[in-house]
Parts: structure tokens; C-alpha cells; sequence
């Protein structure tokens, strides 16, 4: 019977460290910065904060797939959906100043990318950091 | 409890929807806070176009346009790429007249037909016209077959042969897809020339809009010769040249 209650009591354990596992990604250098300075990053109107950052979360690629048809197609440009304007947000900067790619191992990208499986096709062709004159 | 008829099931639910989409009209989910606004679609009503006068385009002229593009969308620095595989949107063609032997110059890219044939062999719908007559390659659909390469009768495209890095923020380029002269289109839509345009001082190389009775190129395009090359294929290029 404690032989069982061990077993039991290990696998609630476990499932609680993969709970804790569940950490916020690296956000990058601007976004931190603009998270520490309490600005509320992707808001909507008629909607609580918290709740236009799952939207974001889950409707990224949507929001973008169809941007990049009408700039491309219809020549649409600005606006708030921009794939430039994500990384420019998002990139981390290291020791030397220099920035990290932003699809490069444990950065912002790549950490929930990796986390769900899902692959990544941007960067194949996108700029990977911000470009050089900003 | 009073039995609902269908009449009445109809009524109830008909004034309490009418009554909700009164109440709700004014809210909307997916807006943002403050909106950037975003740039209207182009239109048919503009078409882009080119004129290279070959007599006042000087040999140092055509490299400059060269090395503009070059630095423009970042093409030409491909290390693995050899011979054939290198990317060449903009190229320096001589012609020589056989009769005569009069050699001309002139700077060949995409002549962005208004009948593209490498639009009409894209199998995905990458290879694409905007309605304002660019011709670009969708690269998000492109999945590198090169029929379009094949098709073109310019010569004007050219394959990714190498995973890259580095890109230019306007100008997305990645192994295994086809691009070509995208007439700047990024600078288009802001309202500035197109970068090898901008590199020739003189007016040897004319851009506007075809279609604007006003614009330079229309009103020179009236008064000069001109001529597509391979007019024969009947593709109604928008880059037009004098002078051969």
C-alpha cells in the first residue's frame, strides 16, 4: 500500500514540476523594456489586456499570413501586423551589443516554436534582427 | 408553463436577435487601440513603366544601375553560387546590329509584361502581376520549379542556390526560390524611383506611369521611337528602350 502511495505521490510531483516548466518565454529587448515601463503591448480595444495577449498568441500566424498577402499582392504597406516590426520588438542583444537572432535556440521564437512542435518557415527568407539603420 | 407555437418561437427569436444587434452594433473585437493606417491597395488605373534611351546610356551608367540593385536588395553576394547559379536581376547586355556593326549597351531586368508568361506557367500562383503591372514572385507560395525561368524570354530570373542571412528587411531572399526585378516595389509604394533609376543622373532612364497623360515617360514615349524587345511576342513590356 505505501509502495503505491509512493508511486502516486511521485507522479503529482511530476506533474507539478512540468506545470512550473510552463516559464514566459525570453520577450526580447524592447518588448522587456516596454513590459517593465507598464505599457500594455498588443492591446485591442473592447478586450482586457490579458486577453489581447492570448489572441496574439494564438492568432500570430493568421494575422500575419493575411498581411503578407495583401503588402504583397495588393501592395498594402504599414499598419500594425508587420513581420519587421515583431523581430524589431523581440531580438535580444549580447554581450558584445550585437543582436541574437531572433529565430536562433532560446530566443523568443524558437523557445514556443520548439516547445509545440511547430516549425518555423519565415526566416528562411526574412531578416532574422532588426535592420542595420534602426 | 404556456405551450410556444412555431409562430410565436419565430417572433420571440426574431425581436430578441433584431434586439441585440442594435445594442452590440457599436462593438467590434479585433480592433487596435491606435491604429497605424495602413496604405489603400493599388489600382489598374497606374501602370509602371521604363524608358533606357541606349544612346545616352553611357556603359559606366548600366554598372551603376548594377551595383545599385545590388545594394538595394542585397543580390550578388552569394559565396557557394558559381557560373550560371549566380543571381542576376539586372544584367549589361551588349547588342551588336550585324548589318551595321553598330554596338549598343543596355541594362536588361524584368520588362514586366502586362501578358507575363512566367505568370501563366507558375503552377502555385507565386509567379503574380499586381494590378499596377509589377511582376513579382510570391515567395511564400514559390516552391522553386523554375518553369518561369524557363518561360521568360529575358532571360530575367534567377534561383536562390544557398540558405542566406542577413537580408535586407524590404527584401526577403531564401534558398530554393526564384526572384527577379521587383522595380523596387517597396520604394514604389512609398512615391520614390526605383534604385537603379535614382543611380542615373541624366535622363537616359525614365520610370513612371505609363498611363498618366502627364508623366514624363508618357509624354516621352509619344514623341520618341521606341520598342520593346521581342516585340514579336506580343507580351506589352513596361520596360520600354530607344535607341535600338
Amino acid at each position: 500500500m505505501s509502495r503505491l502511495l509512493i508511486v502516486f505521490l511521485s507522479v503529482m510531483l511530476s506533474s507539478v514540476v512540468a506545470q512550473a516548466d510552463h516559464h514566459i518565454p525570453n520577450l526580447g529587448e524592447k518588448a522587456t523594456e516596454f513590459k517593465d515601463e507598464g505599457k500594455e503591448a498588443h492591446k485591442r480595444d473592447g478586450m482586457s489586456h490579458a486577453a489581447s495577449l492570448i489572441l496574439q498568441r494564438k492568432m500570430h500566424p493568421e494575422l500575419l499570413s493575411h498581411k503578407r498577402d495583401k503588402t504583397l499582392r495588393q501592395g498594402v504597406r504599414g499598419g500594425v501586423v508587420q513581420l519587421s516590426k515583431c523581430v524589431e520588438c523581440h531580438t535580444s542583444v549580447d554581450k558584445d551589443g550585437e543582436f541574437i537572432p531572433v529565430n536562433a535556440p532560446d530566443q523568443f521564437c524558437s523557445t514556443c516554436h520548439k516547445k509545440v512542435g511547430t516549425s518555423l518557415d519565415c526566416f528562411s527568407c526574412h531578416r532574422t534582427t532588426p535592420a542595420e539603420e534602426m | 408553463m404556456k405551450e410556444l407555437n412555431r409562430r410565436d418561437f419565430i417572433k420571440t427569436t426574431t425581436a430578441t436577435t433584431a434586439g441585440v444587434a442594435t445594442i452590440a452594433s457599436g462593438i467590434t473585437l479585433t480592433t487596435y487601440a491606435a491604429l497605424p493606417k495602413e496604405s489603400n491597395p493599388v489600382t489598374n488605373e497606374k501602370r509602371w513603366g521604363m524608358l533606357i534611351d541606349t544612346n545616352k546610356l553611357t556603359e559606366s551608367n548600366i554598372d551603376d544601375m548594377v551595383n545599385a540593385c545590388q545594394e538595394e536588395h542585397g543580390w550578388g553576394n552569394e559565396t557557394h553560387s558559381t557560373g550560371d547559379q549566380q543571381a542576376g536581376w539586372i544584367k549589361k547586355i551588349k547588342v551588336k546590329d550585324k548589318a551595321t556593326e553598330r554596338i549598343s549597351n543596355l541594362a536588361l531586368m524584368c520588362q514586366h509584361c502586362e501578358e507575363p508568361p512566367c505568370v501563366d506557367v507558375c503552377p502555385t500562383n507565386a509567379s503574380m502581376k499586381r494590378e499596377d503591372g509589377i511582376v513579382l514572385v510570391d515567395k511564400h507560395l514559390c516552391i522553386g520549379c523554375r518553369y518561369c525561368m524557363m518561360a521568360c524570354p529575358y532571360d530575367a530570373r534567377s534561383f536562390v542556390h544557398e540558405s542566406l542571412t542577413n537580408q535586407k528587411t524590404h527584401m526577403p531572399r531564401g534558398k530554393g526560390t526564384v526572384e527577379a526585378c521587383t522595380m523596387c516595389v517597396h520604394k514604389v509604394d512609398k512615391g520614390e524611383a526605383p534604385a537603379c533609376v535614382a543611380s542615373v543622373s541624366s535622363d537616359a532612364v525614365i520610370f513612371g506611369d505609363l498611363y498618366d497623360p502627364t508623366s514624363k515617360i508618357n509624354q516621352t514615349l509619344k514623341k520618341v521611337q521606341s520598342t520593346q524587345i521581342r516585340a514579336d511576342l506580343n507580351l506589352n513590356t513596361g520596360v520600354r528602350y530607344s535607341g535600338i
